[in-house]
């Protein structure tokens, strides 16, 4: 069954998607995102920062402070956890359901 | 180049978290900023225009210190999402099923009694107050599940009466055997299994009955498809 909240199950299935790929600081998270959907999903800061925060205490990601050795920044980088790596799965399940029914709605509706 | 971190501690200003958490979060919300500047500045942009773009990520600084004060405090939500979906149900049912027990042992039929053998404990039951158990078992997972409980919390709280019983015999049984060394040993063994049996697994069994029972039918009323709201 796929649950309510969809605007922010899409924004979490971003996130836990793109730290799937590897530990990320917030900036670079929402610049991938953004780059990986050719614009269609962007993160301004007042979006990201508090989901992120939601998330972190949930379980699913954990941020941890790292220096880079290129800029000498220091940035919170998160990652993804174990609860998060589990979550990832059936959030999948329940967009591509969403995805799948809309695809047929709109087929029915063009017929 | 503007002072973000200044920006970020005046605009947030009032950000109810503790100290050190609350400059990792001006320190964390300025470095984004600051990459945004500089990455706009990076394509072309005049300092006001990309001042200006970067600032747009935040329409309204007092609902982010809001949002971020609540995602923060989750933690205390947490607790209490624990409180109703566990903590609450389960002494419901505690409640429910020992005063069921108390009404059967006053106003019930005699216990079904099994004498196993001559010298060691005997195994009782009382089917009455065994019978009216689903009941309650299904009370505790319907109360979590209202809650918002997991499938494991649903049947955790289900069976909630019998587990001090059974943390009580797993603790008290062998500390007996450690300690009384004038009881014979396979007497001690053989109380510490009626026991399990008649207070732990058999009421257990059929608390958890109720509760599956419960989450089984709400699953079948749960039809699938999109709640959007």
């Amino acid at each position: 069954m796929i649950r309510a909240g969809v605007k922010r199950g899409t924004a979490e299935l971003a996130v836990l998607s793109i730290l799937e790929d590897g530990p990320l600081h917030g900036y670079e998270m929402a610049r991938r995102i953004e780059e990986q959907t050719k614009g269609a999903l962007r993160f301004t800061l007042a979006a990201l920062y508090p989901m992120l925060y939601r998330m972190e205490q949930r379980g699913w990601i954990r941020g941890a402070w790292e220096t880079s050795s290129s800029s000498g920044r220091r940035r919170r980088c998160y990652r993804l956890t174990p609860a998060g790596k589990k979550k990832l799965s059936p959030l999948r399940k329940e967009w591509a359901e969403l995805f799948g029914a809309l695809r047929r709605l709109t087929k029915v509706a063009h017929a | 180049m503007p002072d973000w971190q200044k920006l970020v501690r005046r605009r947030l200003s009032g950000l109810a978290v503790d100290f050190t958490e609350r400059e990792e979060i001006h320190t964390e919300l300025a470095a984004h900023l600051e990459e945004s500047y500089e990455s706009l500045r990076t394509k072309g942009l005049p300092e006001q225009a990309a001042m200006q773009q970067t600032l747009a990520q935040v329409a309204d600084w007092q609902d982010l210190r809001r949002r971020i004060q609540v995602a923060r405090t989750r933690k205390e939500n947490i607790m209490n999402d624990r409180v109703r979906q566990l903590w609450l149900p389960g002494l419901l049912t505690f409640v429910l099923s020992m005063g069921l027990l108390e009404l059967v042992q006053k106003f019930g039929p005699r216990p079904f009694v099994l004498d196993l053998d001559k010298g060691t404990p005997v195994l009782m039951f009382y089917t009455s107050w065994l019978l009216t158990l689903p009941l309650a078992g299904a009370m505790g997972a319907l109360l979590s599940k209202r809650a918002g409980g997991s499938p494991r919390i649903l049947a955790i709280s289900s069976v909630f009466p019998v587990l001090p019983f059974g943390v009580v015999f797993l603790i008290a049984i062998p500390a007996g055997l450690l300690i009384g060394h004038s009881l014979a040993h396979h007497i001690v063994a053989a109380a510490f299994l009626t026991m399990m049996f008649g207070w732990v697994l058999v009421p257990g069994v059929a608390l958890l009955s109720g509760g599956l029972l419960v989450q089984l039918l709400s699953r079948r009323s749960s039809s699938p498809g999109v709640t959007m709201n």
